[in-house]
């Protein structure tokens, strides 16, 4: 067995794995986080996408000793009881999900991309969803849902520093 | 998929060494982001299973992109996201970072690094090409010391390289005489994202502006041979010769007659003899625009960053 200690939503874990033992079976069987969903198993359907050390990476294909000491964040570490993630908020009042199977890949992806790039255009948006893939909705109003949140940064920003 | 230890190896010395360990009385493999690592062990018969699987992801000392005498010298565990982030690359090679951006998507290229798609050597392998055109070299590290060979020739096969299973990659270099050479890469496949080449090339080529003619010019294509390989008849049409666009298409049908495509569930062969020949022009083209471009001091981003800059 391993020992693995990593950061989880802002918290420190700990389990005891075997060693083939993948980050996504980690979170969803140790941990509970059944957020981040298994699909293909392969890393092509980005259900599993999670964030790592800020980047977002399919944690079906990453073993669990290999986050051994980072910093983890899955769909379970956006919301408050209080508040959606804003990215939550406009899938939700944009309709853009119908099963949701795909939904915490894809705002994980989402909130990777407007963390690093506040204000991305239309083709950054779609580059960036590439590796989530949906069956039920299409993804017009996903992208909706990412613009309208980077336009609401945009005016709180531009309100900040006009106040 | 088959219990197997994993061991950590802090850097490169320290891999080489749980290599020389392991290997003698185990099935070992590497791993460094495992994105074709791990699909392929979920599926792998439990007899080609691995008893062990020693992890390079924390091998730091394989993680640089910097100059050295030699050229420029990529580490084997850069990513494909940081290839498109690095600013030497956008400055001396673009074609780098548009085929990085080509590589399945942010997940994949978060992940994925340069030492496994060369190692993984599928017949598509898309940094494969660029790099087989500006000659690069890699470099093998095993207990018994370093030994460098030419890219073209570490690929071997479908899925084979020369590497022994004691060796790590740990260096793909690009040689100092190539540092700036213009080149140019281009993928076609069945979707923008997530897919593999039905044909993949890169061209490169320096200018001699005063007799504007090709020199030193290369032509490696992907996914039409067992392995990456160089169109050998069209550089030997370019060299010295005028830079026209009728030498472009002329190039690009010889380049046809150097390949070997396969017909499969993706694409036939015929289909796939006629985008050697568009796409080979259109490389030559996207290189010579490039060259002309960093002539005039302008800053390019490439041929595919431009057009998509377009869109
Ligand atoms: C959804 C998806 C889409 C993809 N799309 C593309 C694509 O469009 N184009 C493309 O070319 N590839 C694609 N790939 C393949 C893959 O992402 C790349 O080949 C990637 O660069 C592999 O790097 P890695 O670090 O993940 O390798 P790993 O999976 O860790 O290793 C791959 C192989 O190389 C060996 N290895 C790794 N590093 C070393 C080293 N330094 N020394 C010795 N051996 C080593 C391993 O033992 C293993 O056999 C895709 C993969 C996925 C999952």
């Amino acid at each position: 067995m391993a020992k693995v200690t990593l950061t989880v939503n802002g918290e420190a874990r700990t389990a005891s794995v075997s060693p083939e033992t993948t980050l996504l079976r980690l979170l969803r069987e140790e941990f509970g986080l059944t957020g981040s969903k298994l699909g293909c198993d392969v890393g092509d359907c980005g259900a599993c996408t999670v964030m790592v050390d800020g980047k977002s990476v399919n944690s079906c294909l990453m073993l669990a000793v290999q986050a051994d000491g980072r910093d983890v964040v899955t769909i379970e570490g956006l919301a408050t009881m209080e508040r959606l993630h804003p990215l939550q908020q406009l899938f939700e009042d944009k309709g853009s999900l119908q099963c949701g199977f795909c939904g915490p890949g894809i705002i994980i992806s989402a909130k990777a991309l407007l963390d690093e790039n506040p204000d991305p255009t239309e083709e950054e948006i779609r580059d960036a969803l590439a590796g989530n893939l949906c069956r039920c909705t299409g993804y017009s109003k996903m992208i909706e849902a990412v613009r309208a949140v980077a336009r609401a940064g945009r005016d709180e920003r531009t309100a900040g520093s006009v106040a | 998929m088959k219990a197997f230890e994993v061991v950590v190896a802090r850097n490169s010395r320290h891999a080489v060494a749980l290599l020389a360990e392991r290997v003698p009385t185990a099935k070992v493999k590497v791993i460094a982001g495992g994105t074709d690592l791990m699909a392929d062990l979920k599926f792998a018969p439990s007899s080609h299973a691995p008893d062990v699987v020693v992890d390079i992801s924390r091998a730091d000392d394989l993680r640089h992109i910097s100059m050295t005498d030699a050229g420029l010298s990529i580490g084997a565990l850069v990513t494909h996201t940081e290839i498109m982030r690095s600013p030497v690359i956008r400055d001396l090679f673009p074609a780098l970072l548009d085929a990085a951006h080509t590589i399945g998507a942010v997940q994949t290229r978060n992940l994925g690094t340069l030492g496994g798609n060369l190692v993984t050597a599928v017949p598509s392998v898309d940094s494969g090409p660029t790099l087989v055109a500006l000659d690069a070299r890699v470099t093998l590290l095993s207990p018994a010391g370093q030994r460098a060979m030419p890219l073209a020739d570490f690929f071997v096969g479908p899925r084979k390289t020369a590497l022994k299973p004691d060796e790590l990659l740990v260096d793909i270099l690009i040689p100092r005489e190539n540092l700036g050479k213009p080149a140019c890469f281009l993928k076609f496949g069945l979707r923008k994202g997530q897919a593999l080449a039905l044909v993949n090339v890169a061209a490169s080529f320096w200018v001699d502006w005063d007799r504007n003619v090709f020199v030193a010019p290369r032509i490696a294509l992907g996914a039409v041979a067992p392995k990456v390989i160089h169109a050998s008849s069209a550089q030997a049409y370019l060299e010295g010769r005028a830079i026209e666009p009728a030498a472009m298409a002329e190039a690009g049908r010889l380049a046809v007659g150097d390949a070997k495509p396969i017909n499969d569930f993706r694409a036939s062969a015929e289909y796939r003899r006629d985008l050697i020949a568009v796409l080979s022009r259109r490389a030559l083209e996207g290189a010579y625009a490039l060259a002309q471009s960093k002539r005039s001091g302008k800053v390019a981003g490439g041929l595919q960053a431009s057009r998509r800059g377009e869109r």
